[in-house]
Formats: structure tokens, C-alpha cells, sequence
């Protein structure tokens, strides 16, 4: 035990496994969004029902790690920072969990698209890397969790912008891609959808961020306007 | 022993000694009271001594060692002297220690060192780019928290002897890392990680291109043997129809030996033992030469020019002809009817370039770095009805590579695409005057 500060060993290693867990459920959630963009850019129907069982084994661990959290509270009545990070973790679930659903909903569009037999489709390569972005986020976020490194998390939620400035570029190409040729309207809804999950992962991932900051620091950075900002933004909706 | 001792009793003795004198010249409680004041001196300068000793062992690193006399200089000697020996072992130890650790951070291979209970204790360099770790930092934490491949818990979990795991970092795409999981001493293990990046790809290549020429042999005798069966079944046909089909079969025979012919070439090209053959010929009559022959191919759809600054190459003819009429070929091939080509030979800083320019399709930046595989195909339905082989442009390259030249290939799909062929200044005798 690297932090022993329990004079309960088992409690100690309670916490730990509960960190543990939730850093596993992100692993598998972000091997699900690189396999849903994979499916987006190449059409394989075996990896979107691979995604699909995926979100399966994440809905389990949802509810394993929440079954976890309330034990603890129920034996130990955690107080401090183990409050703090029982508290976040059950929150961090619940945007992990949302994040593979995101998931899911690109996979079931990709498979719309490549059903409709379309071999061209706009704007592909601007959609996934704007999930590639998504997916480097949630990645950084869930580095800062285990690293307990608020100043990354800080710098993460800053960088949920681009993502959100990446989506309205997308949107404002496909309106005109529409425009020239009506015919794709279902093609570049779908992508729309795609586009907007994508957005939706960057946003979980900052709500993990503030997460993140809530468990070092206590402070709840929620629904905060940050200088330079101007709007208040963040917290799920 | 008696060091102490025979001191004490020399001492006790001078006391008592002390004490008779003064009993004798001023009485005998004098001399008691003398006795007890030497005594009494003796204990203060013991417990002063010993308070010196209590002192200097609280940071004995750092104040000088106290002076002393009699026994206690002695125990303070021997303490130094302890000290000393200490130090020095201590100076071994980590110089080992840090010749182990450099050797370690020294190692091509990423090494983590983990705790009973995988949590991270040490790891190198290597490992820190490889697997994304940073070290001081990240020591103490669960590495399965920092690597979160779903299957890498289950993994080091079991930790089996000669499994290993293919780790793909997603955040450096294409490349690929085997990790190994070795439990050693006590319930530790060491994970070690190397870059297979290479391999992989190597084995990708060679398992690509089985597939390929089995797939490419195929096709026609596919088409071949449909015919044979159907003549054996209907042995006299209508004799129009019967000439149709030998042309048909004669066409797609003739494509197996094409492509046979091809990968006999590569093979031969790819044997390092037989050099080109080095021989000075003019670059202007080869280019026109080809010119010649792709204005034959395009059959007067495309406007085909050269532009020849004169000058000599050095190098096989043959093979560097069939490189230059290989690139010709495929710009007529892929430049739609009413596209201009401009075959063309330059100095560029005293390297000569032999280029083809056309105003085709142009190739998308993706397959750019993968044009010269064997047999890869940006559209595949394209490039077969167009009567390649998929072998060209590997064939170019080969040849190029035996004359050390490069091939520079430049595309904006729906412009065009230049393929040059840079020759190093050593083949190339400039234009005279």
C-alpha cells in the first residue's frame, strides 16, 4: 500500500480496488470509442458487435464499482478525502458509463451508413479525428485520475473547446455538402449523430476532470465561469 | 576490558591515596571530604562525557566526533572507526546499486519493476516512452491504473512464463509494443517491453503478399478452367463462339504470364549479389524512346511532351528503362482521356531527376507512403481493368534502390501526381559547355 494511512488494512485496499476499477472500466471504455471510430472510418461489422458486447461488460462494472462504493460507506462511514472520492467515483461511473453508450450510438450509425451502401462519405476524416481528440481526453483524464494530477485535469477541461469548436466546423461543412446534393441528407444526419456523440465524450470527459479536481482538492469547479471564458459552461445536461 | 578497569583502579587508588594524605595532614574528615570531592569530580566529568556521547549519536553524520580522554576516548575511537567502516560499505553498496541502475536504464528494453501487489517500484527509460509511464513520478502507483488495456489486467494478473501481449499505444498510432511479464523473488515481477513495430510489419508484408499472388494466379485461371470445362462438355461448338472463348483464355494466360514474369523480375532485382550492370547511356534517347511508347499506349488521348535537359547516366539501361517506361505507363493509365503528361529530365542541385507529371486522378496522402507495396491497390476494381499487375511500382523501386536513387512521389488527388526519380550526382555527367 503505497498511502497506508488506515489502521484497517482491508479498508485501504477497499479504496484502492474501487480506484482500480473505475480506471478498468475507463480502459474498456476507451478501447469501445476507438473500436466505434475504427467502425465509422472502415465499415467492419464484426467490431461494431464488438462494441456493442463491450458496453455490456461496462454496464456491469457500472454497477459492480456503485455496489463497491455504497459497501463502503455502509462498513467504514468514510470521511475527508475518502468521502470525497467514494462521492466522485460514483458520479465518474455514471459519466463512464453515458461516454460508452456515446459509444454505442456511433457504432449503431456507422452501421446505418454502410447498410445504405454509401462508399463516399463527407467529411469522414474530420469526424474521426475529432474522436481521436475525444478519445486522447478521456485518456488524459483518466491518466490525471490515477496520477491524482489536478493541474492536468485543470488543463483537460480547457481543452473540451476544441472538441466543441471541431463538431460546429463538421455541422457548418455538411449543411453545405447538403446543400449541393439533397440526396445525402440521411448519410450526413447520421454523421450529425456521430459528430454530436462525439462532442458529448469530450463533455463527460471534462465532467471526469472536475471529478478529478473535487477528489484533490475538494473544491467543486462545477458551473464555474473561468476568466477568458465568458460563458459558464460544464455539468451534464 | 582491562582498558577500562585498570585505569578505574589506578584512579580509585590515587583517590584513596588522595584521601589518606589529606587524612593524615588535616584529619580524617578532610580526607574523606577530599576523597568524595575527587569522586565527585570524577562522576561530573563521566556524565559530562556522557552527555557528549548522547549528543553526537543523535547526528553523528554530522558533528565532528567529541573529544575525549582516558576509556571514554577510546570508546569514542572505536565509534568513529565503526562509523568510518560503515560509510564506506554503505559508499560500496550504492555504487553497486547505481552500476546495476545503469545498467538497467542502459537496457533497449523498457523495464518496470513491480511489488507484490503490482504496484510500480522502478522502471527505465525505455519503458517510460513505451508504455507512456513517468517514472519517479508514477512509483507506488498500480500499473494496471496507467495501462488500462482491458486485457493487460488479466495479463500481468497471471503473469504465465513465455506469454507476451502485443501492446498497440493508442495515442501512437502504428506501433506495436510485446510486453512480458516475469515474476522473480518474492511475488515481485518485471515487466519488459520492446518495440516489434518492424517485425510486425514484416510479417504483415510477407502474409499480404502470399495472399495477393495466390489471389492474383487465381483470378484467371479461374476464368481459364470455366472455359476448359465448358469445351469439355460441349465439345463441338459454334466455331465463332469457340474463337471467342481461346481469345478469352489466350488474354487471361497471357496476363498470368505477365504477372509471373513480373515477380521474377522483383526476385531478381531483390538478389543482392548480382549488380546492375554499369554502363553510360544518353538520358535523352531512353525518354524519347518512351515518350514514343506512351504516345502508342494512350493512342492519341493524351498530350504527351519531354522536356530533356541533355546528359549522361551511368547505370543499366535495361532495368532503369523499364523503370522509366514503368511510371510512363501508369500516368497514361491513370490520367483520364485529355489529360496532358510531361515527361521530364532535370539538374536539381547536381542530382539529376527524372520526373512524370500527368493531370490524372491524383492519389489521396494516406496510400501515398504504401504506393510502393507489392500489390497494393488504392481502388482496387480500377487498377485491374487498366491491365496492371500491382508489381510496378515496386519494380521501379527496386530498380532505383540498386542505382542509390529515390523515388519522390508528389499528389493532390483531382490535379495530378508527380513521380520523380532522384539520381545521386556520381551517375549523372551534365550537359558539355
Amino acid at each position: 500500500m503505497p498511502h497506508s494511512e488506515h489502521l484497517s488494512k482491508q479498508y485501504d485496499s477497499d479504496l484502492e480496488d474501487i480506484r482500480s476499477r473505475v480506471l478498468q472500466m475507463g480502459g474498456l471504455v476507451e478501447a469501445q470509442i476507438l473500436a466505434a471510430i475504427e467502425c465509422f472510418g472502415s465499415g467492419n461489422y464484426d467490431l461494431m458487435a464488438q462494441v456493442t458486447d463491450t458496453d455490456r461488460r461496462v454496464n456491469s462494472y457500472e454497477i459492480e464499482i456503485d455496489d463497491a462504493c455504497a459497501h463502503v460507506i455502509a462498513k467504514r462511514q468514510p470521511a475527508a478525502g475518502d468521502l470525497r472520492l467514494i462521492m466522485a467515483v460514483s458520479k465518474i461511473v455514471t459519466d463512464l458509463e453515458r461516454t460508452g453508450d456515446e459509444a454505442e450510438k456511433i457504432a449503431r450509425m456507422a452501421k446505418n451508413i454502410y447498410d445504405r451502401g454509401r462508399l463516399q462519405i463527407p467529411r469522414s476524416a474530420d469526424v474521426r479525428h475529432a474522436g481521436n481528440l475525444a478519445v486522447a481526453m478521456l485518456r488524459r483524464v483518466l491518466d490525471a485520475m490515477a496520477r491524482l494530477d489536478a493541474a492536468e485535469a485543470e488543463r483537460i477541461i480547457d481543452e473540451d473547446a476544441a472538441i466543441d469548436d471541431e463538431f460546429r466546423g463538421i455541422v457548418r461543412q455538411l449543411v453545405t455538402f447538403v446543400m449541393e446534393d439533397p440526396r445525402t441528407i440521411s448519410t450526413v444526419l447520421d454523421i450529425v449523430w456521430i459528430a454530436k456523440a462525439i462532442e458529448r465524450i469530450g463533455d463527460h470527459a471534462k465532467n471526469i476532470a472536475e471529478q478529478v479536481i473535487y477528489i484533490v482538492h475538494g473544491t467543486d469547479v462545477r458551473h464555474t465561469v473561468k476568466e477568458g471564458h465568458g460563458e459558464p459552461d460544464g455539468g451534464p445536461q | 576490558m582491562p582498558s577500562v578497569w585498570i585505569p578505574l583502579l589506578i584512579r580509585l587508588a590515587a583517590v584513596a591515596a588522595g584521601g589518606l594524605v589529606a587524612g593524615a595532614l588535616f584529619g580524617s574528615v578532610a580526607g574523606a571530604l577530599t576523597a568524595a570531592a575527587i569522586l565527585l569530580l570524577m562522576l561530573l566529568s563521566h556524565t559530562a562525557h556522557l552527555a557528549r556521547l548522547q549528543r553526537w549519536l543523535k547526528a553523528p553524520e554530522q558533528r565532528e566526533i567529541p573529544d575525549a580522554w582516558g576509556a571514554w576516548g577510546n570508546v569514542f575511537v572505536d565509534l568513529y572507526r565503526m562509523l568510518r567502516r560503515e560509510h564506506k560499505a554503505r559508499a560500496r553498496i550504492e555504487a553497486d546499486l547505481e552500476v546495476f541502475s545503469q545498467a538497467a536504464e542502459a537496457s533497449p528494453d523498457g523495464l518496470v519493476f513491480l511489488d507484490n501487489e503490482d504496484h510500480i517500484v522502478w522502471c527505465n527509460r525505455v519503458a517510460e516512452q513505451q508504455l507512456g509511464l513517468r517514472g519517479e513520478r508514477d512509483v507506488g502507483l498500480l500499473v494496471t491504473n496507467l495501462i488500462r488495456l482491458p486485457r493487460f489486467a488479466e495479463f500481468i494478473a497471471n503473469a504465465r512464463e513465455g506469454e507476451s501481449l502485443q501492446y498497440r499505444p493508442p495515442d501512437r498510432k502504428g506501433r506495436v509494443f510485446s510486453i512480458e511479464a516475469i515474476r522473480f523473488g518474492r511475488d515481485r515481477k518485471l515487466l519488459v517491453s520492446f518495440d516489434v513495430t518492424q517485425i510486425e510489419k514484416a510479417e504483415t508484408v510477407r502474409r499480404d503478399f502470399v495472399a495477393n499472388v495466390s489471389h492474383e494466379l487465381r483470378t484467371p485461371l479461374t476464368v481459364i478452367s470455366g472455359f476448359i470445362e465448358h469445351m469439355v462438355e460441349d465439345p463441338a461448338p459454334d466455331p465463332a463462339e469457340s474463337k471467342h472463348q481461346l481469345v478469352m483464355m489466350d488474354e487471361q494466360a497471357r496476363r498470368m504470364l505477365h504477372l509471373v514474369d513480373d515477380l521474377l523480375t522483383l526476385s531478381r532485382l531483390e538478389d543482392e549479389t548480382q549488380l546492375p550492370r554499369e554502363e553510360e547511356f544518353d538520358v535523352r534517347d531512353l525518354i524519347f524512346d518512351i515518350s514514343a511508347e506512351g504516345r502508342r499506349l494512350s493512342g492519341g488521348r493524351h498530350s504527351i511532351t519531354c522536356e530533356v535537359v541533355p546528359a549522361l547516366l551511368k547505370g543499366s539501361r535495361e532495368e532503369l528503362r523499364s523503370a522509366f517506361s514503368n511510371l510512363a505507363t501508369n500516368a497514361v493509365r491513370y490520367t483520364p482521356e485529355g489529360g496532358r503528361i510531361l515527361l521530364r529530365w532535370q539538374m536539381r542541385e547536381g542530382k539529376g531527376v527524372f520526373s512524370v507529371e500527368d493531370s490524372g486522378i491524383g492519389i489521396p496522402e494516406e496510400h501515398i507512403p504504401r504506393l510502393t507495396e507489392r500489390f497494393y491497390r488504392v481502388d482496387r476494381g480500377r487498377s485491374r481493368e487498366s491491365g496492371g499487375t500491382g508489381l510496378g511500382l515496386s519494380i521501379v523501386k527496386h530498380i532505383l534502390l540498386r542505382h542509390q536513387a529515390s523515388l519522390e512521389i508528389a499528389s493532390v488527388p483531382g490535379v495530378g501526381s508527380t513521380f520523380s526519380a532522384v539520381f545521386p550526382t556520381w551517375r549523372v555527367t551534365p550537359p558539355q559547355g
